[in-house]
Protein backbone atom coordinates (compact mmCIF):
# COMPACT_ATOMS: atom_id res chain seq x y z
CA UNK A 1 0.00 0.00 0.00
CA UNK A 2 2.86 2.33 0.91
CA UNK A 3 4.43 1.81 -2.51
CA UNK A 4 1.09 2.35 -4.30
CA UNK A 5 0.61 5.69 -2.53
CA UNK A 6 4.22 6.73 -3.20
CA UNK A 7 3.90 6.13 -6.94
CA UNK A 8 0.35 7.47 -7.34
CA UNK A 9 0.90 10.64 -5.34
CA UNK A 10 4.26 11.41 -6.94
CA UNK A 11 2.77 10.78 -10.37
CA UNK A 12 -0.17 13.09 -9.65
CA UNK A 13 1.90 15.95 -8.18
CA UNK A 14 4.40 15.55 -11.02
CA UNK A 15 1.62 15.61 -13.62
CA UNK A 16 0.11 18.75 -12.11
CA UNK A 17 3.52 20.50 -12.07
CA UNK A 18 4.21 19.39 -15.65
CA UNK A 19 0.84 20.66 -16.89
CA UNK A 20 1.26 24.08 -15.26
CA UNK A 21 4.85 24.29 -16.52
CA UNK A 22 3.75 23.33 -20.04
CA UNK A 23 1.20 26.14 -19.98
CA UNK A 24 3.91 28.59 -18.81
CA UNK A 25 6.08 27.65 -21.79
CA UNK A 26 3.16 27.72 -24.20
CA UNK A 27 1.84 31.05 -22.91
CA UNK A 28 5.02 33.06 -22.28
CA UNK A 29 7.60 31.52 -24.60
CA UNK A 30 5.59 30.25 -27.56
CA UNK A 31 2.74 32.73 -26.99
CA UNK A 32 0.22 30.01 -27.86
CA UNK A 33 -1.61 28.96 -24.67
CA UNK A 34 -3.42 25.66 -24.88
CA UNK A 35 -7.19 25.98 -24.56
CA UNK A 36 -8.70 23.77 -21.90
CA UNK A 37 -5.47 22.90 -20.08
CA UNK A 38 -6.73 24.58 -16.89
CA UNK A 39 -9.89 22.51 -17.21
CA UNK A 40 -7.90 19.28 -17.47
CA UNK A 41 -5.80 20.34 -14.51
CA UNK A 42 -8.80 20.20 -12.16
CA UNK A 43 -8.99 16.40 -12.34
CA UNK A 44 -5.48 15.38 -11.20
CA UNK A 45 -5.48 18.29 -8.74
CA UNK A 46 -8.65 17.25 -6.89
CA UNK A 47 -7.58 13.60 -6.85
CA UNK A 48 -4.16 14.66 -5.57
CA UNK A 49 -5.77 16.48 -2.63
CA UNK A 50 -8.18 13.64 -1.85
CA UNK A 51 -5.63 10.81 -2.17
CA UNK A 52 -3.15 12.86 -0.11
CA UNK A 53 -5.76 13.19 2.60
CA UNK A 54 -6.62 9.46 2.45
CA UNK A 55 -2.93 8.73 2.94
CA UNK A 56 -2.82 11.14 5.90
CA UNK A 57 -5.69 9.12 7.44
CA UNK A 58 -3.91 5.85 6.63
CA UNK A 59 -0.72 7.08 8.30
CA UNK A 60 -2.75 8.72 11.08
CA UNK A 61 -1.06 12.04 10.32
CA UNK A 62 -4.14 14.22 9.85
CA UNK A 63 -3.56 17.57 11.56
CA UNK A 64 -4.76 17.53 15.17
CA UNK A 65 -4.10 19.58 18.29
CA UNK A 66 -4.15 17.00 21.18
CA UNK A 67 -4.45 19.73 23.83
CA UNK A 68 -5.95 17.52 26.58
CA UNK A 69 -3.32 14.81 26.07
CA UNK A 70 -0.63 17.30 27.02
CA UNK A 71 -2.26 17.77 30.42
CA UNK A 72 -3.16 14.10 30.97
CA UNK A 73 -1.07 12.65 33.80
CA UNK A 74 -1.55 8.92 33.39
CA UNK A 75 -1.20 6.68 30.36
CA UNK A 76 -4.74 5.44 30.93
CA UNK A 77 -6.18 8.97 30.75
CA UNK A 78 -4.30 9.48 27.49
CA UNK A 79 -5.74 6.24 26.11
CA UNK A 80 -9.24 7.28 27.18
CA UNK A 81 -8.86 10.69 25.48
CA UNK A 82 -7.63 9.00 22.30
CA UNK A 83 -10.53 6.53 22.36
CA UNK A 84 -13.11 9.33 22.78
CA UNK A 85 -11.45 11.32 19.98
CA UNK A 86 -11.42 8.38 17.60
CA UNK A 87 -15.09 7.50 18.32
CA UNK A 88 -16.05 11.14 17.65
CA UNK A 89 -13.94 11.13 14.46
CA UNK A 90 -15.70 8.05 13.11
CA UNK A 91 -19.16 9.42 13.97
CA UNK A 92 -18.51 12.75 12.24
CA UNK A 93 -16.78 11.05 9.32
CA UNK A 94 -19.79 8.78 8.72
CA UNK A 95 -22.10 11.80 8.77
CA UNK A 96 -19.90 13.69 6.30
CA UNK A 97 -19.62 10.62 4.07
CA UNK A 98 -23.38 10.35 4.01
CA UNK A 99 -23.61 13.94 2.69
CA UNK A 100 -20.77 13.25 0.25
CA UNK A 101 -22.85 10.30 -1.01
CA UNK A 102 -25.73 12.72 -1.59
CA UNK A 103 -23.34 14.96 -3.58
CA UNK A 104 -22.05 11.91 -5.49
CA UNK A 105 -25.58 10.89 -6.52
CA UNK A 106 -26.40 14.48 -7.51
CA UNK A 107 -23.25 14.68 -9.62
CA UNK A 108 -24.04 11.35 -11.29
CA UNK A 109 -27.63 12.39 -12.01
CA UNK A 110 -26.83 15.84 -13.42
CA UNK A 111 -23.73 14.64 -15.35
CA UNK A 112 -22.29 18.11 -15.95
CA UNK A 113 -19.51 18.58 -18.49
CA UNK A 114 -16.59 21.01 -18.50
CA UNK A 115 -17.19 24.02 -20.77
CA UNK A 116 -14.38 23.58 -23.34
CA UNK A 117 -13.42 19.93 -23.46
CA UNK A 118 -16.76 18.44 -22.36
CA UNK A 119 -15.12 16.17 -19.79
CA UNK A 120 -17.74 14.97 -17.27
CA UNK A 121 -17.11 16.76 -13.96
CA UNK A 122 -18.31 13.62 -12.18
CA UNK A 123 -14.80 12.17 -12.57
CA UNK A 124 -13.48 14.91 -10.28
CA UNK A 125 -16.55 15.34 -8.06
CA UNK A 126 -16.73 11.65 -7.19
CA UNK A 127 -13.37 12.00 -5.41
CA UNK A 128 -14.98 13.50 -2.30
CA UNK A 129 -17.28 10.55 -1.62
CA UNK A 130 -14.58 7.98 -2.39
CA UNK A 131 -12.08 9.91 -0.28
CA UNK A 132 -14.36 10.31 2.72
CA UNK A 133 -15.38 6.64 2.55
CA UNK A 134 -11.73 5.56 2.68
CA UNK A 135 -10.99 8.05 5.47
CA UNK A 136 -13.92 6.66 7.47
CA UNK A 137 -12.59 3.12 7.06
CA UNK A 138 -9.10 4.16 8.23
CA UNK A 139 -10.60 6.18 11.10
CA UNK A 140 -12.62 3.12 12.14
CA UNK A 141 -9.41 1.06 12.12
CA UNK A 142 -7.70 3.60 14.41
CA UNK A 143 -10.80 3.64 16.63
CA UNK A 144 -10.74 -0.14 17.07
CA UNK A 145 -7.04 -0.03 17.96
CA UNK A 146 -7.53 2.82 20.45
CA UNK A 147 -10.54 1.21 22.14
CA UNK A 148 -8.71 -2.14 22.33
CA UNK A 149 -5.69 -0.42 23.85
CA UNK A 150 -7.92 1.26 26.42
CA UNK A 151 -9.62 -2.02 27.31
CA UNK A 152 -6.30 -3.84 27.44
CA UNK A 153 -4.90 -1.12 29.70
CA UNK A 154 -7.87 -1.59 32.08
CA UNK A 155 -7.46 -5.34 32.01
CA UNK A 156 -3.79 -5.10 32.90
CA UNK A 157 -4.55 -2.86 35.87
CA UNK A 158 -7.44 -4.99 37.09
CA UNK A 159 -5.41 -8.16 36.93
CA UNK B 1 -29.08 31.33 15.31
CA UNK B 2 -26.09 33.32 16.65
CA UNK B 3 -26.26 31.22 19.84
CA UNK B 4 -26.17 28.04 17.76
CA UNK B 5 -23.16 29.38 15.85
CA UNK B 6 -21.33 29.91 19.13
CA UNK B 7 -22.38 26.40 20.18
CA UNK B 8 -20.86 25.10 16.94
CA UNK B 9 -17.64 27.01 17.72
CA UNK B 10 -17.68 25.50 21.23
CA UNK B 11 -18.08 21.98 19.83
CA UNK B 12 -15.24 22.67 17.39
CA UNK B 13 -12.92 23.75 20.23
CA UNK B 14 -13.98 20.77 22.38
CA UNK B 15 -13.27 18.27 19.59
CA UNK B 16 -9.99 20.01 18.88
CA UNK B 17 -8.95 19.69 22.55
CA UNK B 18 -9.65 15.96 22.47
CA UNK B 19 -7.32 15.56 19.50
CA UNK B 20 -9.96 14.87 16.84
CA UNK B 21 -8.31 15.52 13.42
CA UNK B 22 -8.99 19.09 12.35
CA UNK B 23 -11.15 18.32 9.27
CA UNK B 24 -13.54 16.41 11.53
CA UNK B 25 -13.51 19.20 14.15
CA UNK B 26 -14.86 21.50 11.46
CA UNK B 27 -17.20 18.65 10.46
CA UNK B 28 -18.47 18.56 14.07
CA UNK B 29 -19.18 22.29 13.90
CA UNK B 30 -21.05 21.71 10.64
CA UNK B 31 -23.08 18.93 12.27
CA UNK B 32 -24.26 21.35 14.97
CA UNK B 33 -25.21 23.99 12.41
CA UNK B 34 -27.14 21.46 10.31
CA UNK B 35 -28.73 19.25 12.98
CA UNK B 36 -29.45 21.95 15.58
CA UNK B 37 -29.48 25.14 13.52
CA UNK B 38 -31.26 23.75 10.47
CA UNK B 39 -28.60 24.95 7.99
CA UNK B 40 -28.54 23.13 4.66
CA UNK B 41 -25.68 20.83 3.64
CA UNK B 42 -26.72 20.13 0.05
CA UNK B 43 -25.50 23.26 -1.69
CA UNK B 44 -22.81 23.89 0.90
CA UNK B 45 -20.93 20.67 0.17
CA UNK B 46 -21.13 21.27 -3.57
CA UNK B 47 -19.82 24.81 -3.11
CA UNK B 48 -17.09 23.78 -0.64
CA UNK B 49 -15.59 21.09 -2.84
CA UNK B 50 -15.72 23.22 -5.98
CA UNK B 51 -13.62 25.89 -4.20
CA UNK B 52 -10.67 23.50 -4.16
CA UNK B 53 -10.45 23.64 -7.93
CA UNK B 54 -9.29 27.26 -7.64
CA UNK B 55 -5.91 27.49 -9.46
CA UNK B 56 -4.59 29.84 -6.76
CA UNK B 57 -4.55 26.98 -4.24
CA UNK B 58 -2.50 24.89 -6.62
CA UNK B 59 0.64 26.80 -5.71
CA UNK B 60 0.56 25.17 -2.24
CA UNK B 61 1.35 21.58 -3.36
CA UNK B 62 3.81 22.85 -5.94
CA UNK B 63 5.77 25.07 -3.51
CA UNK B 64 5.72 22.31 -0.88
CA UNK B 65 6.94 19.75 -3.44
CA UNK B 66 9.70 22.04 -4.77
CA UNK B 67 10.86 22.78 -1.20
CA UNK B 68 10.85 19.10 -0.21
CA UNK B 69 12.75 18.09 -3.35
CA UNK B 70 15.37 20.78 -2.70
CA UNK B 71 15.62 19.76 0.94
CA UNK B 72 16.09 16.08 -0.02
CA UNK B 73 18.77 17.18 -2.50
CA UNK B 74 21.10 18.26 0.29
CA UNK B 75 21.13 22.00 -0.39
CA UNK B 76 21.38 22.78 3.31
CA UNK B 77 25.07 21.88 3.54
CA UNK B 78 26.00 24.14 0.61
CA UNK B 79 23.96 27.04 2.02
CA UNK B 80 25.42 26.65 5.50
CA UNK B 81 28.99 26.58 4.15
CA UNK B 82 28.21 29.63 2.02
CA UNK B 83 26.83 31.73 4.90
CA UNK B 84 29.49 30.39 7.28
CA UNK B 85 32.22 31.78 5.03
CA UNK B 86 31.09 35.35 5.74
CA UNK B 87 30.29 35.16 9.46
CA UNK B 88 31.79 31.88 10.68
CA UNK B 89 34.99 33.37 12.03
CA UNK B 90 33.40 35.87 14.41
CA UNK B 91 32.39 34.92 17.94
CA UNK B 92 28.82 33.62 17.75
CA UNK B 93 29.01 33.58 13.96
CA UNK B 94 27.71 30.03 13.68
CA UNK B 95 24.51 31.13 15.42
CA UNK B 96 24.12 33.87 12.81
CA UNK B 97 24.62 31.19 10.14
CA UNK B 98 21.62 29.35 11.64
CA UNK B 99 19.34 32.41 11.45
CA UNK B 100 20.37 33.51 7.98
CA UNK B 101 20.41 29.99 6.48
CA UNK B 102 16.92 29.29 7.80
CA UNK B 103 15.69 32.54 6.26
CA UNK B 104 17.17 31.52 2.90
CA UNK B 105 15.74 28.00 3.15
CA UNK B 106 12.41 29.64 4.01
CA UNK B 107 12.61 31.47 0.70
CA UNK B 108 12.93 28.08 -0.98
CA UNK B 109 10.53 25.89 0.96
CA UNK B 110 7.77 28.11 2.39
CA UNK B 111 7.55 25.96 5.49
CA UNK B 112 9.06 26.00 8.97
CA UNK B 113 9.41 22.26 9.36
CA UNK B 114 11.55 22.00 6.22
CA UNK B 115 14.01 24.53 7.66
CA UNK B 116 14.59 22.62 10.88
CA UNK B 117 14.60 19.24 9.08
CA UNK B 118 17.17 20.43 6.53
CA UNK B 119 19.53 22.47 8.72
CA UNK B 120 19.08 20.80 12.13
CA UNK B 121 20.98 17.54 11.45
CA UNK B 122 23.98 19.56 10.19
CA UNK B 123 23.93 22.68 12.34
CA UNK B 124 23.06 21.38 15.79
CA UNK B 125 25.95 18.85 16.06
CA UNK B 126 28.33 21.39 14.49
CA UNK B 127 27.28 24.10 16.97
CA UNK B 128 27.62 21.65 19.87
CA UNK B 129 31.11 20.69 18.63
CA UNK B 130 32.10 24.38 18.57
CA UNK B 131 31.05 24.90 22.21
CA UNK B 132 27.38 25.99 22.03
CA UNK B 133 25.16 24.19 24.59
CA UNK B 134 23.14 21.60 22.65
CA UNK B 135 19.81 22.86 24.05
CA UNK B 136 20.65 26.41 22.95
CA UNK B 137 21.70 25.26 19.46
CA UNK B 138 18.43 23.36 19.07
CA UNK B 139 16.36 26.31 20.29
CA UNK B 140 18.13 28.69 17.91
CA UNK B 141 17.72 26.43 14.86
CA UNK B 142 14.05 25.71 15.67
CA UNK B 143 13.25 29.38 16.29
CA UNK B 144 15.06 30.46 13.14
CA UNK B 145 13.18 27.86 11.11
CA UNK B 146 9.89 29.68 11.66
CA UNK B 147 11.28 32.31 9.29
CA UNK B 148 10.22 29.87 6.58
CA UNK B 149 6.66 30.92 7.36
CA UNK B 150 7.45 34.61 6.92
CA UNK B 151 9.92 34.81 4.05
CA UNK B 152 7.99 34.29 0.78
CA UNK B 153 6.75 32.03 -0.64
CA UNK B 154 4.82 31.19 2.52
CA UNK B 155 2.10 28.52 2.57
CA UNK B 156 0.29 30.30 5.42
CA UNK B 157 0.15 33.55 3.45
CA UNK B 158 -1.24 31.73 0.41
CA UNK B 159 -4.03 30.33 2.58
CA UNK B 160 -4.64 33.68 4.30
CA UNK B 161 -4.84 35.45 0.94
CA UNK B 162 -7.21 32.85 -0.37
CA UNK B 163 -9.61 32.68 2.60
CA UNK B 164 -9.79 36.47 2.96
CA UNK B 165 -9.78 37.26 -0.76
CA UNK B 166 -6.60 39.34 -0.44
CA UNK B 167 -3.78 39.49 -3.00
CA UNK B 168 -1.35 36.63 -2.21
CA UNK B 169 1.50 38.61 -3.72
CA UNK B 170 0.78 41.48 -1.31
CA UNK B 171 0.52 39.05 1.64
CA UNK B 172 3.92 37.60 0.73
CA UNK B 173 5.43 41.09 0.88
CA UNK B 174 3.69 41.99 4.16
CA UNK B 175 5.69 39.43 6.17
CA UNK B 176 9.08 40.19 4.60
CA UNK B 177 9.80 43.21 6.89
CA UNK B 178 8.92 41.36 10.12
CA UNK B 179 10.79 38.26 8.89
CA UNK B 180 13.99 40.20 8.18
CA UNK B 181 13.73 42.02 11.51
CA UNK B 182 13.38 38.68 13.33
CA UNK B 183 16.46 37.35 11.48
CA UNK B 184 18.36 40.45 12.61
CA UNK B 185 17.07 40.14 16.21
CA UNK B 186 17.98 36.47 16.48
CA UNK B 187 21.47 37.24 15.14
CA UNK B 188 21.98 40.04 17.68
CA UNK B 189 20.53 38.08 20.63
CA UNK B 190 22.75 35.16 19.62
CA UNK B 191 25.88 37.34 19.45
CA UNK B 192 25.12 38.64 22.95
CA UNK B 193 24.36 35.19 24.42
CA UNK B 194 27.34 33.57 22.67
CA UNK B 195 29.73 35.68 24.80
CA UNK B 196 28.95 33.37 27.73
CA UNK B 197 29.78 30.16 25.84
CA UNK B 198 33.30 28.64 25.65
CA UNK B 199 33.37 28.72 21.83
CA UNK B 200 36.01 27.27 19.53
CA UNK B 201 36.53 29.63 16.58
CA UNK B 202 37.87 28.70 13.13
CA UNK B 203 41.43 29.99 12.54
CA UNK B 204 41.70 32.97 10.16
CA UNK B 205 42.23 32.01 6.52
CA UNK B 206 45.01 33.47 4.32
CA UNK B 207 43.66 35.99 1.85
CA UNK B 208 44.37 33.93 -1.27
CA UNK B 209 42.84 30.79 0.20
CA UNK B 210 39.84 32.81 1.41
CA UNK B 211 39.21 34.14 -2.10
CA UNK B 212 39.40 30.63 -3.55
CA UNK B 213 37.10 29.29 -0.85
CA UNK B 214 34.63 32.14 -1.42
CA UNK B 215 34.37 31.35 -5.14
CA UNK B 216 34.05 27.62 -4.47
CA UNK B 217 31.34 27.94 -1.79
CA UNK B 218 29.38 30.55 -3.75
CA UNK B 219 29.46 28.34 -6.84
CA UNK B 220 28.22 25.36 -4.86
CA UNK B 221 25.40 27.37 -3.23
CA UNK B 222 24.40 29.19 -6.43
CA UNK B 223 21.92 26.60 -7.80
CA UNK B 224 20.04 26.72 -4.48
CA UNK B 225 20.17 30.53 -4.33
CA UNK B 226 18.82 30.80 -7.88
CA UNK B 227 15.56 29.12 -6.84
CA UNK B 228 14.20 31.97 -4.68
CA UNK B 229 15.38 34.35 -7.39
CA UNK B 230 13.26 32.45 -9.95
CA UNK B 231 10.22 32.34 -7.66
CA UNK B 232 10.33 35.88 -6.34
CA UNK B 233 11.71 37.41 -9.54
CA UNK B 234 9.02 35.65 -11.57
CA UNK B 235 6.20 36.80 -9.31
CA UNK B 236 7.32 40.36 -8.53
CA UNK B 237 8.70 40.94 -12.00
CA UNK B 238 5.11 40.49 -13.16
CA UNK B 239 6.20 37.57 -15.36
CA UNK B 240 4.31 34.73 -13.69
CA UNK B 241 1.53 34.07 -11.22
CA UNK B 242 2.52 32.38 -7.92
CA UNK B 243 1.13 29.05 -9.21
CA UNK B 244 3.18 29.26 -12.41
CA UNK B 245 6.29 30.26 -10.43
CA UNK B 246 5.75 27.24 -8.18
CA UNK B 247 5.57 24.90 -11.19
CA UNK B 248 8.76 26.40 -12.63
CA UNK B 249 10.39 25.91 -9.20
CA UNK B 250 9.45 22.19 -9.26
CA UNK B 251 10.81 21.74 -12.78
CA UNK B 252 14.01 23.55 -11.74
CA UNK B 253 14.42 21.67 -8.44
CA UNK B 254 14.25 18.13 -9.89
CA UNK B 255 17.32 18.23 -12.20
CA UNK B 256 19.22 20.35 -9.65
CA UNK B 257 18.56 17.67 -7.01
CA UNK B 258 19.41 14.72 -9.27
CA UNK B 259 22.31 16.12 -11.26
CA UNK B 260 23.93 19.03 -9.41
CA UNK B 261 23.61 18.28 -5.68
CA UNK B 262 23.10 14.57 -6.39
CA UNK B 263 21.43 14.08 -3.00
CA UNK B 264 18.14 13.23 -4.68
CA UNK B 265 17.63 9.57 -5.53
CA UNK B 266 14.61 7.92 -7.14
CA UNK B 267 13.61 6.61 -3.73
CA UNK B 268 13.92 10.02 -2.00
CA UNK B 269 12.09 11.63 -4.94
CA UNK B 270 9.15 9.26 -4.43
CA UNK B 271 9.28 9.96 -0.70
CA UNK B 272 9.24 13.71 -1.39
CA UNK B 273 6.23 13.32 -3.69
CA UNK B 274 4.28 11.26 -1.19
CA UNK B 275 5.14 13.46 1.79
CA UNK B 276 4.28 16.68 -0.04
CA UNK B 277 0.96 15.29 -1.33
CA UNK B 278 0.04 13.92 2.11
CA UNK B 279 0.83 17.19 3.86
CA UNK B 280 -1.18 19.12 1.28
CA UNK B 281 -4.06 16.62 1.32
CA UNK B 282 -4.37 17.01 5.10
CA UNK B 283 -4.58 20.80 4.66
CA UNK B 284 -7.03 20.69 1.75
CA UNK B 285 -9.58 18.40 3.37
CA UNK B 286 -9.52 20.72 6.37
CA UNK B 287 -10.00 23.71 4.08
CA UNK B 288 -13.16 22.19 2.52
CA UNK B 289 -14.97 21.77 5.83
CA UNK B 290 -13.69 25.00 7.38
CA UNK B 291 -14.85 26.88 4.28
CA UNK B 292 -18.27 25.27 4.50
CA UNK B 293 -18.56 26.21 8.18
CA UNK B 294 -17.33 29.76 7.50
CA UNK B 295 -19.86 30.10 4.70
CA UNK B 296 -22.69 29.12 7.03
CA UNK B 297 -21.35 31.54 9.68
CA UNK B 298 -21.25 34.35 7.13
CA UNK B 299 -24.83 33.57 6.06
CA UNK B 300 -25.82 33.74 9.74
CA UNK B 301 -23.94 37.05 10.13
CA UNK B 302 -21.66 35.69 12.88
CA UNK B 303 -18.57 37.83 12.05
CA UNK B 304 -20.69 41.01 12.20
CA UNK B 305 -22.25 39.87 15.51
CA UNK B 306 -18.72 39.37 16.85
CA UNK B 307 -17.74 42.88 15.76
CA UNK B 308 -20.83 44.34 17.45
CA UNK B 309 -20.22 42.27 20.59
CA UNK B 310 -16.59 43.37 20.85
CA UNK B 311 -17.47 47.02 20.19
CA UNK B 312 -19.95 46.90 23.08
CA UNK B 313 -16.98 46.14 25.34
CA UNK B 314 -14.45 48.54 23.82
CA UNK B 315 -13.67 50.45 20.63
CA UNK B 316 -10.13 51.36 21.70
CA UNK B 317 -7.90 50.31 18.78
CA UNK B 318 -4.75 49.84 20.90
CA UNK B 319 -6.54 47.68 23.45
CA UNK B 320 -8.22 45.64 20.71
CA UNK B 321 -4.90 45.06 18.95
CA UNK B 322 -3.31 43.88 22.20
CA UNK B 323 -6.26 41.56 22.85
CA UNK B 324 -6.15 40.18 19.31
CA UNK B 325 -2.40 39.57 19.59
CA UNK B 326 -2.99 37.70 22.85
CA UNK B 327 -5.81 35.69 21.26
CA UNK B 328 -3.62 34.79 18.27
CA UNK B 329 -0.77 33.90 20.62
CA UNK B 330 -2.98 31.49 22.57
CA UNK B 331 -4.52 30.02 19.41
CA UNK B 332 -0.99 29.56 18.02
CA UNK B 333 -0.06 27.70 21.20
CA UNK B 334 -2.73 25.05 20.67
CA UNK B 335 -3.09 24.69 16.88
CA UNK B 336 -0.68 24.91 13.96
CA UNK B 337 -0.26 27.98 11.75
CA UNK B 338 -2.48 26.86 8.87
CA UNK B 339 -5.32 25.88 11.19
CA UNK B 340 -5.08 29.15 13.12
CA UNK B 341 -5.40 31.12 9.90
CA UNK B 342 -8.32 29.08 8.54
CA UNK B 343 -10.07 29.26 11.90
CA UNK B 344 -9.49 32.88 12.84
CA UNK B 345 -8.85 34.99 9.72
CA UNK B 346 -12.40 35.01 8.26
CA UNK B 347 -13.93 35.64 11.69
CA UNK B 348 -11.59 38.45 12.78
CA UNK B 349 -11.04 40.27 9.50
CA UNK B 350 -14.33 42.25 9.68
CA UNK B 351 -13.36 43.40 13.19
CA UNK B 352 -9.89 44.40 12.02
CA UNK B 353 -11.29 46.35 9.08
CA UNK B 354 -13.74 48.05 11.43
CA UNK B 355 -10.82 49.39 13.50
CA UNK B 356 -8.92 50.49 10.41
CA UNK B 357 -6.49 47.60 9.93
CA UNK B 358 -6.16 46.65 6.27
CA UNK B 359 -6.32 42.97 5.23
CA UNK B 360 -2.66 43.16 4.12
CA UNK B 361 -1.56 44.53 7.50
CA UNK B 362 -3.64 41.85 9.22
CA UNK B 363 -1.86 39.23 7.08
CA UNK B 364 1.43 40.27 8.68
CA UNK B 365 -0.10 40.35 12.19
CA UNK B 366 -1.51 36.85 11.72
CA UNK B 367 1.66 35.63 10.02
CA UNK B 368 4.03 36.62 12.86
CA UNK B 369 1.69 35.44 15.61
CA UNK B 370 0.87 32.06 14.10
CA UNK B 371 4.52 31.46 13.15
CA UNK B 372 5.49 32.09 16.79
CA UNK B 373 2.96 29.38 17.71
CA UNK B 374 5.23 26.85 16.01
CA UNK B 375 7.77 27.19 18.83
CA UNK B 376 5.49 27.90 21.79
CA UNK B 377 4.28 24.78 23.68
CA UNK B 378 2.05 22.85 24.02
CA UNK B 379 1.61 22.78 20.19
CA UNK B 380 5.19 23.58 19.20
CA UNK B 381 5.64 21.25 16.23
CA UNK B 382 8.80 22.96 14.98
CA UNK B 383 10.42 23.03 18.43
CA UNK B 384 9.53 19.36 19.02
CA UNK B 385 11.00 18.34 15.67
CA UNK B 386 14.14 20.32 16.57
CA UNK B 387 14.33 18.46 19.90
CA UNK B 388 14.11 15.11 18.10
CA UNK B 389 16.85 16.11 15.66
CA UNK B 390 19.04 17.71 18.35
CA UNK B 391 18.45 14.81 20.75
CA UNK B 392 17.78 17.13 23.67
CA UNK B 393 15.19 17.15 26.43
CA UNK B 394 12.42 19.72 26.75
CA UNK B 395 14.01 21.09 29.94
CA UNK B 396 17.25 21.86 28.08
CA UNK B 397 15.58 23.65 25.19
CA UNK B 398 12.73 25.58 26.76
CA UNK B 399 14.77 28.28 28.55
CA UNK B 400 16.87 29.35 25.53
CA UNK B 401 13.78 29.03 23.29
CA UNK B 402 11.81 31.39 25.54
CA UNK B 403 14.76 33.82 25.72
CA UNK B 404 14.89 33.96 21.92
CA UNK B 405 11.12 34.38 21.67
CA UNK B 406 11.06 37.11 24.31
CA UNK B 407 13.93 39.19 22.91
CA UNK B 408 13.88 38.19 19.25
CA UNK B 409 10.25 37.58 18.44
CA UNK B 410 7.86 39.37 20.80
CA UNK B 411 9.19 42.88 19.98
CA UNK B 412 8.53 42.20 16.29
CA UNK B 413 5.00 40.95 17.04
CA UNK B 414 4.19 44.27 18.70
CA UNK B 415 6.05 46.36 16.11
CA UNK B 416 4.09 44.60 13.34
CA UNK B 417 0.82 45.53 15.03
CA UNK B 418 1.62 49.10 16.08
CA UNK B 419 3.99 50.21 13.32
CA UNK B 420 2.04 49.43 10.14
CA UNK B 421 4.88 50.57 7.87
CA UNK B 422 6.91 47.52 8.88
CA UNK B 423 4.33 45.34 7.16
CA UNK B 424 2.96 47.76 4.59
CA UNK B 425 6.12 49.42 3.26
CA UNK B 426 6.90 46.74 0.66
CA UNK B 427 3.27 46.10 -0.43
CA UNK B 428 2.76 49.87 -0.84
CA UNK B 429 6.00 50.11 -2.82
CA UNK B 430 4.72 47.34 -5.10
CA UNK B 431 1.44 49.21 -5.63
CA UNK B 432 -0.85 47.39 -3.19
CA UNK B 433 -2.92 49.65 -0.96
Amino acid sequence: MERAFQYTLTLLIGAVAAMVFAQVILRYVLEAPLMGLEEMLVYPTLWLYVLGSINASRENTQISANVLEVFARTARTKLAIRAVASVATVGISIWLTWWAWDYFRYSLRVWKESPTLYIPTFYAESALFIGLSCMTIYAAGHMVRNVRALIAGTGEKES
Amino acid sequence: MIEISFLALGVLVLLLSFGVPLPFCFGGGLMVMVLVGGATMKGTMLWGFSQLANPVLLCIPLFVFAGTVMSESGIAESLLRFVNFFVGRIRGGLGVVASVSCAIIGAISGSGLTGVAATGPLLIPEMARKGYPRGYATALVANSSILGLLIPPSVTMIIYGWVTDTSIVACFLATVGPGLLITFNFSVVNLVLARRFPLVLDPPMPRREAARECVSRTGRALPALIMPAIILGGIYGGIMTPTEAAAVAVVYAIPVGFMIYKGLTFRSFLKAGKESATAVGAIMIMIIFSLMLSQIFVMEDVPQAMVDGVFEITTNKTLLLILINLLLFFVGMIVNDVTAIILIAPLLLPLMEAIGISPIHFAAIMGVNTAMGGVTPPYASILYLGMRIGEVEFTEVIKPAMTLILFGYVPVVFLTSFWPDLALFLPTLAGFN
